[in-house]
């Protein structure tokens, strides 16, 4: 019960942080929009610490480290480009609603049995989307327009994947997660949405191993998945290249290596303290709102924050996989874990990429990038954590009372 | 339920171990490259600081002013021959030249690493920031020199090369030379692509020729049995996979000691060792001597030397056992290899900075000498220095002998192509010996006159450095 005090505490900080960052922004150029900012992204913050506790059993630490990394987002991308804060701002509100309704969808509708067939048929359909209305970026066909606002159907998709497969595995019926798996999987491919693919395969295969414990079947996967792989970067041309850049950005600094180089570049400017929030140069850095945010975070603040920031990533995995180890059902352990893994996978492929660890993939960093499906869905992601979270707590109240009917 | 729940806890220590491995390798790669990567020529916050920072002075070890801001303009030396001959060692403030101090000391130059206090103080005061001064461990005097000895001498007159003169106990560098050059302050008649940018005592990878004897002859020390009292065969020609080795004016030297063999620089004998001890052993000692190894020196940046590391056929190893085949190292990394001799096999790291100072005047960074690594054993660096003393008083480097100091060292003469023309490179590797004047050098002239080797071009410049060494003492030990 201890970590959970943590939470209050940790919720006071980022309403101060933010707010005093924020103030610190709007007394550099007056803008309005800066003084609004600094009293409503650390009012979010407040609202949903104090009032979703109220509605539902809620683990106030996993709430008050997500409002950390948006607003993290919102406040870098304020600094940078102050019209993608704005929406990022908005787009922060809807992914809060939309984490409350995930709540309730959990709390209320308990096997999803009757769901999952239909959210299959859904989620193939929007991915073929991209691939007959989409736009192209960065190499990528992976999202379209509708009503004048960009959707990443990947993104949406991703919440049914991990509650499809969790439902079938935990019904132990093989084919179906399997064959929907290996749809997306495709229709990602022809999207050529690699980065994507990689985070949907790695779930599926971790969740795998969890339900079944078979590592037998897991490693033929994971050699399946690194034949793809090798096969991916023979036959397509742009493969190899990311790889080759991953390797020597510097032979190619106008071209090719150009993102990576400019990266590496505002990392060590900031140095382990950073030069400070508004100074530097962060927007030289390409795609600078969306890919390579880590890399601001990192000039601006310095890398240690950069690794206290990682830190808040390995505390929400540790909250998500003590709900899931808490959690009553087989198919709720599995949902839980599988969001877990997913948010956990991404944040470490991108920012593995931005480091030059691994190969860039253009995946957002959750929570924090620009993007409004991503945050949204990432919210989301939070909110089926939550919901698991919230029925595990009620299931303990009921056992208390149940132990002391008895008892008495 | 039980057994899911524990492979939870599995897959959390799995994520887990992924972030630490992104926190070690962000560290990692920040401390071991993060100045590499600051100091990037095309990194625009150090274009955006040079508005409003004025750079620091930099100077060499007597206190002579190499570069300065005047008004607002970078100026260098009042004498051009001056600025020519340390040009590449100093950079330019336009970049042109990779990696020389005005670009990778930037972080110092232009005051990133000032304190917090300093960047207020400076805020308030409302006078304009001054960067770090710099001074370097160089004599410029004798970069001057240096150029002037290279023309004074018909065999190595305007023709390119590079030298490099360090102080083997400490490790500081006092000299490095880059020809042909360039002047700093009018580069109109340069073209952009000039080679005279580049800085061959550091960036150019030459064929070691026999300079590589050296390692070689360690090689043989460690891996053959008491090669050093055996005897050597050449006789004049040794055919290898159907082609043929000849030594140098095609002499015949019979029966050689390994010694004589050094001394003489018989390619035979060295072919036949590279034979013997196979190429595994010789690039175990050529990686121990730092061949292949990622060169991350702090205050200066050098080309990786390679040493094959494929499989090499017959030929390719026996033409190895001389440097040939397809070695490449840098002056710069050639006069490390003499050094390790001369210092009983310890190979200190190069330095270039001696002393960083804030314009308050506290001490930024002060110099200490590092080891880079230990190359070879006392015993094994003493018969080389034995080897290397007798090249000089009897053998091919006689043209180094300098009157009151014991000289060391070993000539080469490389041979490689350049536009598909064969062209050979005269080498002098050496040191002296003397406790009082502990300097090793790396002179390599390019492109010399045929018939020529290193022992005509590169030994008679060795020995006037050696000279200049000797009578400007306490200017080049302080």
């Amino acid at each position: 019960m201890q970590t959970k005090d943590l939470g209050r505490p940790l919720s006071r900080a980022v309403t101060f942080f933010y707010f005093s960052a924020f103030m610190l922004l709007f007394l550099r150029d007056f803008r309005w929009q800066g003084l609004a900012l600094a009293f409503a992204v650390p009012m979010l913050n407040v609202a949903t610490i104090h009032i979703l506790p109220k509605l539902f059993p809620s683990d106030k630490l996993l709430l008050s480290l997500t409002n950390f990394l948006c607003a993290l987002g919102i406040l870098v991308l304020y600094d940078t480009n102050p019209t993608y804060a704005y929406s990022q701002a908005l787009y922060y509100f809807v992914g809060l609603i939309a984490m409350v309704i995930c709540i309730y969808v959990v709390r209320l509708i308990r096997s999803f049995r009757m769901l999952v067939w239909p959210m299959m048929a859904v989620s193939l359909g929007l991915l073929v989307l991209p691939l007959l209305i989409g736009q192209e970026t960065y190499g990528a066909t992976n999202w379209f327009y509708i009503g004048g606002i960009s959707v990443q159907p990947s993104e949406i998709v991703k919440l049914c994947l991990v509650i499809v497969i969790s439902r079938f595995m935990a019904d132990r019926r093989f084919l179906p997660w399997l064959v929907f798996a290996v749809g997306c999987l495709g229709l990602l491919m022809l999207q050529k949405d690699l980065g994507t693919a990689l985070l949907y395969y790695g779930t599926t295969l971790l969740l795998y191993y969890a339900s079944s414990g078979s590592l037998w079947i897991t490693g033929l996967g994971l050699a399946g998945g690194a034949g793809a792989a090798m096969l991916g970067y023979h036959m397509f041309a742009h493969v190899k290249r990311r790889v080759a850049i991953w390797q020597n950005p510097w032979s190619d600094y106008d071209n090719a290596g150009y993102q990576i180089i400019h990266s590496l570049m505002a990392i060590a400017s900031g140095g382990l303290f950073g030069v400070g929030l508004g100074l530097g140069s962060p927007r030289t850095i390409p795609v600078y709102h969306t890919d390579f945010i880590f890399a601001v975070i990192c000039e601006q603040f310095g890398l240690i924050f950069g690794m206290c920031v990682l830190l808040m990533y390995v505390a929400i995995i540790w909250r998500g996989a003590t709900t899931a180890m808490a959690a009553r059902t087989s198919f709720h352990g599995l949902m839980a874990m599988g969001c877990t893994v997913m948010l956990g996978l991404q944040t470490f492929v991108i920012i593995g990429g931005v480091l030059k660890l691994i190969p860039l993939t253009g995946v957002t960093m959750p929570f924090v990038s620009y993007g409004g499906t991503s945050l949204v869905s990432s919210l989301c992601l939070i909110g089926l954590l939550q919901g698991v979270a919230s029925l595990n707590e009620d299931d303990l109240l009921e056992d208390t009372r149940l132990a002391n009917y008895i008892s008495e | 339920m039980k057994q899911q729940r524990f492979r939870f806890k599995i897959l959390a220590l799995l994520l887990f171990s992924l972030f630490i491995l992104l926190s070690l390798y962000g560290l990692y790669s920040i401390n071991t490259y993060g100045n590499r990567w600051f100091a990037y020529a095309r990194n625009p916050r150090i274009r955006e600081q040079k508005q409003s920072v004025i750079a620091g002075d930099i100077y060499d070890r007597s206190g002579v002013v190499l570069a300065s801001t005047v008004d607002g303009v970078r100026t260098y030396q009042p004498s051009e021959e001056a600025r020519r001959a340390i040009v590449h060692l100093l950079g330019d403030d336009e970049g042109q030249v990779s990696n020389g101090v005005e670009g990778f000391q930037t972080a110092y130059l232009y005051g990133f690493r000032a304190s917090l206090a300093e960047r207020i103080n400076s805020l308030f005061s409302g006078e304009p920031r001054r960067g770090d001064n710099v001074t370097l461990t160089i004599d410029s005097k004798l970069c001057t020199a240096i150029t002037r000895y290279f023309s004074s001498r018909s065999l190595s007159r305007g023709k390119n090369g590079a030298a490099v003169v360090m102080n083997y106990k400490t490790g500081e560098l006092i000299a490095m030379v880059s020809l042909s050059s360039f002047d700093p302050m009018d580069t109109s008649s340069v073209t952009a692509e000039s080679e005279v940018y580049w800085n061959r005592a550091t960036q150019s990878l030459y064929p070691p020729g026999s300079t590589f004897k050296i390692i070689t002859t360690i090689a043989a020390l460690d891996n053959i049995e008491n090669i050093a009292s055996r005897q050597i065969i050449c006789t004049g020609s040794l055919e290898v996979q159907g082609q043929a080795i000849r030594d140098f004016g095609n002499a015949v030297h019979n029966s050689l000691t390994l010694k004589n063999a050094f001394v003489r620089s018989c390619n035979n004998a060295y072919a036949m060792l590279a034979l013997t001890m196979k190429d595994a052993a010789l690039r175990r000692t050529a990686e121990s001597f730092g061949f292949n190894d990622n060169f991350l020196f702090r205050d200066l940046v050098v080309e990786n030397s390679a040493y094959p590391t494929g499989t090499q056929n017959e030929f390719q190893v026996a033409m190895s056992g001389f440097g040939q085949s397809s070695i490449g190292v840098t002056p710069l990394h050639m006069c490390l290899v003499g050094s390790a001799i001369a210092n009983d096999g310890i190979m200190m790291e190069p330095a270039l900075l001696r002393q960083v100072t804030s314009v308050g005047g506290s001490i930024r960074m002060q110099f200490e000498p590092r080891v880079y690594r230990q190359a070879t054993t006392a015993a094994n660096a003493a018969i080389l220095q034995d080897y290397m003393k007798a090249v000089v008083s009897s053998g091919t480097g006689t043209r180094a002998r300098t009157a009151g100091l014991t000289i060391c060292g070993k000539t080469g003469s490389a041979e490689s192509s350049r536009n598909n023309r064969a062209v050979t490179h005269g080498w002098f590797v050496g040191y002296c010996a003397n406790d009082e004047l502990p300097f090793a050098v790396a002179i390599i002239v390019e492109d010399i006159a045929d018939g020529e080797g290193g022992g005509s071009t590169a030994a008679p410049i060795a020995g006037d450095i050696f000279t200049y060494l000797r009578d400007n003492r306490d200017l080049v030990t302080q």
